[in-house]
């Protein structure tokens, strides 16, 4: 527990779990009803700038991981630490249960993350101003980008279903 | 102009016209576009070949597709085509436009472009380098010479097979249809 960010959420935090990141990022791993308060903390903190949400299905522990990736602007701000890593905020979201709080109230441009993210990964985001769809045409049972999504069983129902024109009749 | 090719101007000026003025949309899809910017411009220069990019559809007649086709994409692919007036050609860009490419199996790229639209050649290869449009285009000049380029008759006389494969994966589509079935056998019948 040598850095200092990371003491200061340990203590403000309950269930915060620090890991080093290998590639001198901190990952902060927290449980889901503290994503929002941390992500406001680390905000006021001077990591004023939310890079990406991204997902990943682990779908043999039957989990949802969701990861922030928090950068900052000015470097200044974050240098009163004495530190200048990037921060990995990690959530975990049960997969029969997927929802998770929105950060949109924190940073603004978590909106369209969280709209792909449940357009590709069917995870609901509470208080979400709108989660409509984002990229996709079509309607898919399964949100295409989960691992029990088969794309190759899909491609063959859909766009192997559909015949070539005869041109000769 | 060519000497050699006098008796082709004479006896079918039109086709030859045809021939050296394509205009080609703008459309963008996909990455093989990324190589159509070095084509049209200086570097390798296709109006040689006639060869001009065509910011609207309405005042085109060649179709260049530049790589994979997602299913929004598909839709727009078949607005811009069927809004281009006859004669009008298709070229398939790039391995993706054949059978899917290396989006072979993903969830939102369809496989095959000539389920949807005819497809008068194909150019193979991912990428295929810019000198393959130029063969492309002068091979295009060689089917026109044939009658062989009848891609927009094709879709004249098979519209209904066409459309509804279109349906098949678009669903409801926003406009009707273009054709009638006895209106284009009538102008099947008339023009060939």
């Amino acid at each position: 527990m040598t850095n200092p960010l990371g003491t200061r959420l340990d203590a403000t935090f309950k269930g915060v779990e620090l890991r080093s990141g290998v590639d001198g990022r901190l990952a902060v791993v927290v449980p889901r009803e503290a994503i929002v308060p941390v992500l406001t903390f680390l905000k006021e903190d001077g990591y004023d700038y939310l890079q990406l949400i991204s997902c990943v299905d682990w779908i043999d522990r039957g989990e949802f991981e969701l990861v922030y990736l928090l950068s900052f602007y000015t470097e200044d701000e974050v240098g009163r630490d004495g530190g200048k890593q990037e921060v990995l905020l990690k959530a975990t979201v049960p997969r029969e249960q997927a929802s998770a709080p929105t950060a949109t109230g924190v940073f603004a441009i978590a909106e369209p993350h969280e709209r792909e993210i449940h357009e590709l990964y069917g995870i609901h985001f509470e208080g979400h101003p709108r989660l409509t769809p984002l990229f996709l045409d079509r309607d898919y049972e399964i949100p295409p980008f989960r691992k029990d999504f088969d794309t190759k069983q899909y491609v063959a129902d859909v766009f192997d279903r559909v015949p070539p024109i005869d041109e000769e009749g | 102009m060519d000497r050699n090719q006098l008796m082709k101007w004479i006896k079918a000026p039109t086709k030859m016209a045809h021939k050296y003025s394509l205009n080609a949309v703008y459309f963008c899809t996909g990455c093989g576009v990324i190589e159509v910017p070095p084509t049209i411009t200086s570097r390798w220069d296709a109006e040689r070949f006639g060869v001009v990019p065509t910011a609207t559809a309405r005042q085109a007649n060649l179709f260049l597709i530049t790589g994979y086709v997602s299913v929004k994409t598909l839709r727009a692919i078949i607005r811009t085509y069927e809004q281009m007036p006859e004669p009008k050609y298709t070229v398939g860009f790039g391995s993706c436009t054949i059978n899917g490419g290396m989006y072979w199996d993903s969830y939102n790229t369809i496989n095959q472009l000539d389920k949807y639209i005819p497809i008068d050649g194909y150019i193979a290869g991912c990428m295929p380098r810019p000198e393959a449009i130029f063969v492309a285009v002068t091979h295009l000049w060689t089917l026109i010479d044939k009658d062989m380029a009848d891609g927009y008759k094709r879709y004249r006389k098979n519209y209904a097979a066409y459309r509804a494969n279109q349906e098949m994966i678009l669903g409801e589509m926003e406009w009707p249809p273009i054709f009638q079935t006895e209106v284009a056998t009538a102008i099947t019948e008339r023009e060939g």
